[in-house]
């Protein structure tokens, strides 16, 4: 494979896990694109993919969990994680910044993401970055 | 690269479209060319009269009627999908242009999103 | 331009019908997830020479002939980064 056929990709996750399969078929196409040589310049979570950053979530110690396996995957590979800060805050996933602002007893945003707006998803698309998105199933 | 919306679920009884339309605005807020396509029930998004005040959700119509104001560049509804819900182009909003969702639709968009 | 169609939705589900009707002569069908089951419904004609994910046709205990490819996520890869436009359904 030449390095022109390496593609940098941005994924856009919007299934919540353990409602979905969406965060799981996502994680293994990342882990995939970046074995292959390919780049992953964003992870944007939106509507109900928001839930993948909440640090709260508590998996049965018998199943996969999901929420570390994508922090982990995230940190290793260096790659940006954001999740849509008007999806999260409907969806009580808040940072301490904003936990401040809304006057809140806790915040629970995971590392290694961040609160932004729709504005770094549409980044993504005005750029050459091939953008896949994983919705929920049914 | 313009982007195609696609919103194929009902208004009111999930987010899912209410966050499509998001989508779409923010592009236009930054001059990226978007247009937004009503297919299947999406299709109710359209309606002319819509009074969400008794299950006190914010109208959508109002939000869809700024839309092209806001630089939405076109709405489109299906024709197919209005026949099934019995709608004519009488009960839709004003700047709504009714057109035939298929494969040559589609391929006039590099980036087609539905949500 | 040739698109990747990555369908998710069993054949209930009314995207499903969305997307057949969106793929051309010159494009792909990938099924993933729930979309797989389609491959056990007789009568449901789907376009074009078919793909599945192999590990979601494993998971729901669905056979596959020769007719489709059953390809793994560095497959799925490929194809999105060959792909003029993914749309994912």
């Amino acid at each position: 494979m030449t390095a022109s056929q390496f593609v940098q990709f941005t994924l856009v996750v919007t299934g919540a896990p353990y409602t979905s399969q969406a965060p799981q078929t996502a994680l293994h196409f990342a882990r995939a694109a970046i074995a292959a040589g390919h780049t992953i310049d964003r992870v944007f979570l939106y509507g109900d993919g928001v839930q993948l950053a909440t640090n709260l979530a508590c998996a049965p110690s018998d199943e996969p969990n999901w929420h570390r396996s994508w922090s982990e995957f995230l940190s290793a590979a260096n790659i940006p994680a954001v999740a849509c800060i008007a999806s999260a805050l409907r969806r009580g996933v808040i940072n301490d910044e904003e936990r401040a602002r809304y006057e809140r007893d806790a915040n629970n945003l995971a590392s290694p993401f961040q609160l932004l707006g729709l504005g770094e998803w549409v980044e993504s698309v005005a750029s050459t970055s091939k953008v896949i998105y994983f919705h929920a199933g049914g | 690269m313009s982007v195609l919306i696609i919103i194929d679920q009902a208004p009111y009884g999930n987010w899912s479209g209410r966050e499509a339309l998001d989508m779409a605005l923010s592009l236009a807020a930054f001059d990226q060319p978007v247009s937004l396509l009503f297919v299947g029930a999406g299709i109710n998004w359209l309606r002319k009269q819509q009074n969400p005040a008794p299950i006190q959700q914010k109208g959508v119509n109002r939000n869809l009627a700024g839309a092209t104001v806001f630089g939405i560049e076109e709405l489109l509804a299906d024709q197919d999908a209005l026949q099934r819900y019995g709608l004519g182009a009488e009960d839709l909003l004003d700047g709504v242009a009714i057109t035939h969702y298929d494969q040559d639709l589609l391929a006039n968009y590099l980036h087609v999103v539905c949500q | 331009m040739m698109t990747l169609h990555i369908l998710n939705k069993s054949p209930e589900h009314p995207r499903f019908r969305l997307c057949l009707e969106a793929v051309g002569d010159a494009d792909q069908l990938l099924l993933i997830e729930n979309a797989v089951l389609a491959l056990s419904v007789e009568g449901i004609k789907l376009p074009g020479r078919i793909m599945a994910l192999a590990s979601d046709l494993d998971a729901r205990g669905v056979s596959v002939d020769g007719s489709v490819d059953a390809i793994h996520y560095d497959g799925m890869v490929a194809l999105a980064a060959a792909a003029d436009r993914v749309i994912s359904w």
